[in-house]
């Protein structure tokens, strides 16, 4: 990924949209590893995280066509799939058996030291903004953002009613957008 | 907002675009996002806004390698998908037909490629809306054609003209840098109708072209346009 551009995605992406297999093939050697690891953060199960993974490239591939259009940067467009193909079967998974394990895992999901690595070296505008939360609302929007938790599992999270949830998140979302300058 | 208990900025756009990022709205509530996104430019550059700022969270996600199996997978499937579309297409007509659509473009300003006038249509995943406006030189036939990405159908609009009696009206595909045609089927009778297009067609379609031809009850007896080519044009953004 270090030495895989933004505009080498782009290139990939366009020439996907015209079939290119080995433009396809290439996408997905540049990216896989790093959409994989989304995947695996939501759903926190290596068989399902592998379903989705390739249900997630078969949409790029019938996609890519569509990615010029949508202004957003090429990584986002491929992150956005795979973290929305991911909380879809997240949230699938939970309507079958509502299963109390699933929610919580605050520990088990932190990130290792080679990710604390990464997310270190590429502090970000997101990440200076949401140090100006307090912690466990900053907590709150990385459990919905990075592992695609609902309202009702942040209120179990942090044993707080359901619709203080809500203003916690809402009022998050606003600070946020006044400290990002949006 | 979706349970309408709160007002002021907590009912403002930007929260509610940052909550449908976030993938916090229940069901009910993210679908009517996703109709807004259809619709609502401010809306779509919100949501894209947050998309942006949020994605940058994954930076604290480990990359991961992914078991071989699933990229051995996908390259079966996409190798597949593009025998499929060269067998459908037929090489020797789709040349004859290249060489009959080549002398229609070659007939330059005559023939129209008309963008419509859409709302750009574009939410960050559900995707853009495509269109194309076909008509063509010596034939009153103007047809408008919308692309929707989301079910890979085609509305096609017939504005003028129409079938010769006792003839079909077959829709066609012309992939960018495809050597002929594929069929897309022929029109059902009606002025407004709607095409379902292949799964393995549909990447092709926001950037080919799109051609109506004239045929006998049924369609074409071929793999190629067996009639002439009335109208043609190629797809752009709505």
């Amino acid at each position: 990924m270090a030495t895989t551009t933004r505009d080498d995605i782009e290139a990939m992406i366009a020439r996907t949209a015209q079939q290119d297999r080995d433009a396809f093939l290439a996408l997905y050697d540049a990216t896989s590893a790093k959409l994989f690891g989304v995947c695996l953060r939501v759903l926190d199960s290596r068989p399902d995280a592998e379903e989705v993974l390739q249900e997630v490239f078969v949409k790029v591939w019938r996609n890519a066509g569509r990615y010029s259009a949508n202004g957003l940067s090429p990584m986002t467009w491929l992150i956005t799939i795979a973290r929305n193909t991911a909380i879809d079967r997240l949230r699938a998974r939970k309507v079958v058996h509502e299963d109390a394990d699933a929610v919580g895992g605050l520990e088990d999901k932190a990130p290792g030291p080679e990710a604390q690595a990464i997310a270190a070296s590429q502090a970000r505008e997101i990440a200076r903004c949401l140090d100006e939360l307090d912690d466990d609302r900053a907590a709150a929007v990385r459990g919905a953002y990075l592992d695609g938790q609902s309202y009702q599992d942040l209120s179990d999270r942090f044993a707080v009613p359901l619709n203080t949830m809500r203003t916690w998140l809402r009022r998050s979302l606003i600070k946020l957008r006044e400290c990002l300058g949006g | 907002m979706s349970d309408g208990t709160i007002d002021g900025p907590f009912g403002s756009d930007a929260v509610l675009a940052g909550e449908y990022v976030l993938h916090l709205l229940p069901p009910e509530a993210r679908r009517a996002a996703e109709d807004r996104l259809a619709v609502d430019g401010a809306f779509r550059a919100l949501v894209a806004q947050w998309s942006e700022r949020f994605a940058q969270l994954a930076d604290t996600v480990a990359p991961v390698d992914p078991p071989a199996g699933i990229r051995a997978a996908l390259r079966q499937a996409v190798a597949d998908a593009r025998h499929n579309e060269r067998r459908r297409r037929g090489s020797v007509l789709g040349r004859l037909f290249a060489g009959g659509l080549g002398g229609l473009l070659a007939a330059g300003a005559a023939v129209l490629f008309l963008t419509v006038a859409l709302p750009r249509i574009e939410p960050p995943y559900s995707g853009p809306l495509y269109a194309a406006q076909l008509q063509g030189e010596d034939s009153d036939l103007v047809v408008q054609a919308r692309f929707d990405p989301r079910d890979n159908a085609i509305t096609v609009l017939r504005q003028a003209g129409g079938p010769a009696p006792g003839r079909v009206l077959e829709l066609w595909l012309i992939a960018e840098g495809a050597e002929g045609p594929v069929s897309l089927g022929v029109l059902p009778e009606g002025r407004e109708v709607e095409v379902d297009v292949p799964d393995d067609l549909a990447g092709a379609i926001p950037t080919g072209t799109l051609a109506i031809s004239d045929e006998p009850p049924g369609g074409s007896p071929d793999a190629a346009p067996s009639g002439p080519i009335l109208a043609v044009g190629a797809v752009e953004d709505a």
